[in-house]
């Protein structure tokens, strides 16, 4: 997409940005809920905080149809593949929120069966604090990840930048 | 209150002589009531059976199987079992000391089922054996772990980590079977990551047509090590771990732990406290009943259900928010009371809780309960008998869902719940349509126990003023210089439990919630191991499966209500 | 398992009435059509909060992100005693103390760094209740979210209270 000098044409800033709209607004989530915060979350999705509002409703469990991981819980040395395999199976582009202590850090459990945090297997985009994070807390990150697509500021968008890098200089 | 608890569960001296003469090397009475037999190892089977057998002990309850590392003695371990008789109400602890270099014992599975898990995880755990076990593997951490984690001597930090080459699969699974090749039969994974096992639970399954014929259950995926934590932490660290047992009713856990320390150190929190503990343990069993049958009616197709109950659960964080800060885990619970007084409108908001909730329970009952679709789903689906459900040491709504009126509530009163006036739900059939019922009956009769106690809310102090215990009040800590060090050593030393062991139990969401804690004195548990009760009632799950269809197992699962947090610790 | 109240919650075999779906999924529709008519005509049971537009009214008591207080003066009421490190359970607390010249004796040391690493925080409200100056309480600001986990590793300058106390959105603190 991007000339070799790094400047890009009129039309596919403007496609580009068009995407972007579209992908913030229809993030459809895979919930990878484990634990405590995983009950958070059911909360985002009924009726009181109502995740619909951000074109966010779709809960899929399905790897193939969902763009938007929320890892809610602890994931363990025994969980970790499981994850890892998920995240690899979803397809691009795709964006991760850590939701609370647990998947960010470890929280803590500092222990002998705990990831001490997710970016040990997967890259994150947002990490939301809380132990569990409130439904407001969460709905924040995710606002604050919406953002993020629409500025291209994801993992997913520096990924792209790289290999398009990649490839004008190779060609 | 405390004293008449003991007394419901203590053996009563012509049932003592009962006891078998060979094999018993000490009989004591436990400071919580248990009698306390040493064991020696080649007479174990022998005792447990007449314990069990024998009319007049009839321990038919098989409560936990756990092991204590004790590495400077010469019979390194202890293995202890704890043993009760619904019928009497009379607990035992059985311990059989055994070395390190010999750590196998006889199962126990041929006298009660409930020992298979129970057995397995004191194996992982410590490396203990036993010997007869069906399938003694490890069943908490994974298969490309080292060592014995609650040893002492095994670092707390110290991970394993596993690839996908090393992910388990049962033998049953891989071996060749004669009709393999027929189209029909297959192995199906369900889980780790499924929407309905609940985040992580994984049960592996061989098929015949739509029918299983052979399942088995893989848990740990959860395992966050809370025993192990525990023995890092101080005594009142503990209580923030306990939130996240079984995170959908936090307080429930937090008041068994701290009622168990109590125990052990001789005290007992103010009336204030333990009614605003009752008060909000039946809310919280009100919020988990809420989130079982919400996801379980999910998983059956009906959704609109889980929006109503999900409205219950908002309307208690609000309180539990109001009271605590923390909707979720709660942290409110402390060794001696509670952490703050309740909010000044706390009464007023609990009454208008009880006027709004019945109403979504109701919406629910007419939407499902005659619903004949509903009834033909789970009506004969994941049958269990009352035997079955006792052997395999089920407790809680799902054993009263069999048949049997057991309730830690009636059989060994704690927090005054003898002073309320309640009933105890009980259905015959034992499917999962029973559970069901069971679990809607105890909803209102939850919110029947609040209304007794906010009528009858005594006034003072929420918290004991024994400054062993708890920390003064902030006021006198800005100004006094003794108070300022109490406080001081409070939080650099911690809580000092005297020397000594205690199983506290208490009526979690899902059943007998037991803590077995272990104190050598120092500001820091020795051992605290839970028992959870849905480890007992999930281990009968791949037997309740074989011969049932796929969609009936997602049925029975959600009826079962497991929570991984304690599942798995 | 004497003298035991219960109630049989057992229902029998179907009737005829409820053998032919009809009646309960009626009855059942009425109750979500009735829950749609009020949701559309008069909000009554509107229970989605429009956040972030609308916040709901959180407790006195929230735990949220810390405030370090302070004095008067403007200097950090946190004598550095480690109290709250000590008794935090997830170990988020980084406290270096260094001496504070010319302060009275009961403020001789002050924390040169004072690090809270938010992911690792379990917002228990144990640093509040440890601390013996009312120097670290909560607010209710809860809301948070991070790129990177060096951006949660909040320091001095990012907890310290910003105004007047009374102007802070307070949660969690010993008084309340």
């Amino acid at each position: 997409m991007r000339q070799p000098d790094g400047s890009s044409t009129f039309l596919t800033t403007r496609v580009e940005t068009m995407l972007r709209w579209v992908r913030k607004n229809s993030l459809w989530p895979l919930p990878f809920g484990t634990a405590c915060c995983a009950i958070e979350f059911m909360s985002v999705v009924s009726s009181h905080y109502d995740l619909a509002r951000f074109g966010a409703e779709v809960v899929r469990f399905s790897p193939r149809q969902a763009d938007l991981m929320i890892v809610a819980g602890t994931i363990t040395d025994k969980m970790a593949p499981a994850l890892k395999r998920i995240y690899d199976q979803m397809a691009e582009p795709k964006y991760v929120i850590s939701m609370g202590a647990c998947a960010c850090t470890g929280g803590f459990y500092r222990a002998y069966h705990v990831v001490q945090g997710i970016d040990e297997l997967i890259p994150v985009d947002v990490y939301v604090p809380g132990c569990p994070p409130t439904p407001e807390a969460l709905m924040h990150g995710i606002l604050k990840l919406q953002e993020m697509i629409q500025n291209g500021e994801t993992h997913h968008d520096r990924l792209k930048n790289r290999n398009d890098d990649a490839a004008a200089i190779a060609g | 209150m405390t004293a008449s608890r003991t007394e419901t569960m203590t053996l009563p001296q012509s049932q003592a002589d009962l006891l078998p003469k060979e094999g018993i090397t000490s009989v004591e009475l436990g400071e919580d009531g248990h009698t306390v037999l040493t064991v020696e190892r080649e007479h174990l089977v022998d005792v447990l059976r007449s314990l069990k057998e024998t009319p007049g002990l009839d321990c038919d309850f098989l409560a936990d199987i756990c092991g204590v590392d004790y590495p400077q003695r010469d019979t390194r371990f202890d293995v202890v079992y704890h043993l009760g008789s619904l019928e009497h109400g009379h607990r035992f602890r059985v311990k059989v000391p055994v070395a390190e270099d010999d750590a196998t014992l006889p199962s126990a599975y041929g006298i009660w089922k409930a020992a298979d898990w129970f057995e397995r995880e004191a194996y992982d755990m410590f490396g203990i054996r036993f010997d007869g076990h069906p399938d003694l593997k490890r069943i908490l951490t994974h298969e490309a772990f080292h060592g014995h984690a609650l040893r002492k001597d095994y670092v707390p930090s110290q991970r394993w980590l596993l690839t996908e080459e090393n992910l388990m699969t049962p033998k049953w699974a891989t071996e060749k079977r004669a009709n393999d090749d027929h189209m029909d039969t297959q192995v199906l994974n369900l889980g780790p990551s499924h929407p309905a096992t609940h985040g992580t639970l994984r049960t592996i399954a061989r098929l015949d047509g739509e029918y299983i014929t052979e399942a088995e259950c893989e848990i740990g995926y959860l395992h966050r090590c809370f025993e192990k934590m525990c023995e890092t932490h101080g005594w009142q660290q503990v209580i923030p771990y306990t939130d996240r047992l079984n995170y959908c009713s936090s307080m429930i856990n937090g008041v068994g732990y701290a009622l168990t320390v109590e125990n052990l150190i001789g005290i007992e929190a103010p009336p204030r406290a333990q009614a605003i503990r009752v008060i909000l343990s039946e809310f919280s069993r009100i919020m988990d009943h809420a989130v079982c049958l919400g996801a379980n009616l999910v998983d059956l197709g009906a959704l609109t259900n889980f929006w109503y109950f999900f409205q219950i659960r908002e309307e208690i964080y609000g309180l539990l928010e109001s009271c605590a800060g923390g909707r979720l885990t709660v942290s409110y619970a402390r060794i001696g009371g509670l952490e703050h007084d309740v909010p000044l409108d706390f009464e007023e908001h609990v009454r208008s809780l009880l006027a709004s909730i019945p109403k979504f329970i109701n919406d629910v009952d007419k939407l499902v309960t005659t619903n004949k679709i509903f009834r033909d789903r789970t009506e004969n689906v994941g049958t269990i008998s009352a035997e079955d459900a006792l052997a395999w040491g089920w407790t809680g709504p799902c054993l009263r869902a069999s048949g049997i009126p057991y309730d830690v509530r009636k059989a060994h009163p704690y927090l005054g719940y003898d002073q309320y006036d309640f009933d105890v739900p009980i259905a015959t059939t034992g499917d999962t349509y029973a559970r069901y019922l069971v679990r809607m009956e105890e909803m209102r009769q939850s919110l029947h126990i609040i209304e007794q106690a906010i009528d009858t809310l005594p006034p003072g102090p929420v918290i004991t003023d024994d400054h062993h215990v708890a920390l003064p009040p902030k006021e006198k800590v800005y100004t006094e210089m003794e108070s300022l060090i109490w406080h001081f050593k409070l939080i650099f030393d911690g809580i000092k439990v005297p020397p000594g062991e205690a199983y506290g139990f208490t009526e979690g969401a899902n059943g007998e919630l037991g803590y077995y804690i272990v104190s050598d004195g120092t500001g820091r548990p020795y051992r605290i191991k839970v028992r959870p009760p849905c480890f007992a009632i999930y281990q009968a799950f791949p037997h309740m499966l074989e011969g049932t269809l796929i969609p009936d197992a997602i049925a029975i699962l959600g009826s079962l209500n497991i929570i991984a947090g304690e599942l798995d610790r | 398992m004497k003298d035991l109240s219960t109630v049989n919650v057992d229902r029998g075999r179907i009737p005829l009435s409820e053998q032919i779906y009809l009646g309960p999924i009626v009855r059942g529709l009425a109750v979500t059509l009735r829950h749609f008519m009020r949701n559309l005509f008069g909000h009554k049971d509107v229970a989605t909060i429009e956040y972030p537009e609308v916040k709901r009214q959180y407790s006195e008591r929230l735990r949220g992100r810390h405030i370090l207080t302070t004095r008067d003066d403007g200097s950090l009421r946190c004598v550095a005693c480690y109290m709250c490190a000590t008794a935090c359970p997830a170990q988020c607390i980084r406290i270096v103390a260094e001496e504070n010249p010319g302060a009275p004796v009961s403020a001789e040391k002050r924390p040169k760094i004072y690090e809270i690493d938010l992911l690792h925080c379990v917002f228990c409200g144990f640093c509040v209740d440890a601390c013996p100056e009312e120097a670290i309480i909560m607010s209710r600001q809860h809301e948070m979210a991070f790129s990177n986990r060096a951006e949660a590793v909040v320091g001095i300058e990012d907890l310290r209270q910003k105004g007047p106390i009374d102007q802070e959105d307070l949660g969690y603190r010993p008084y309340f």
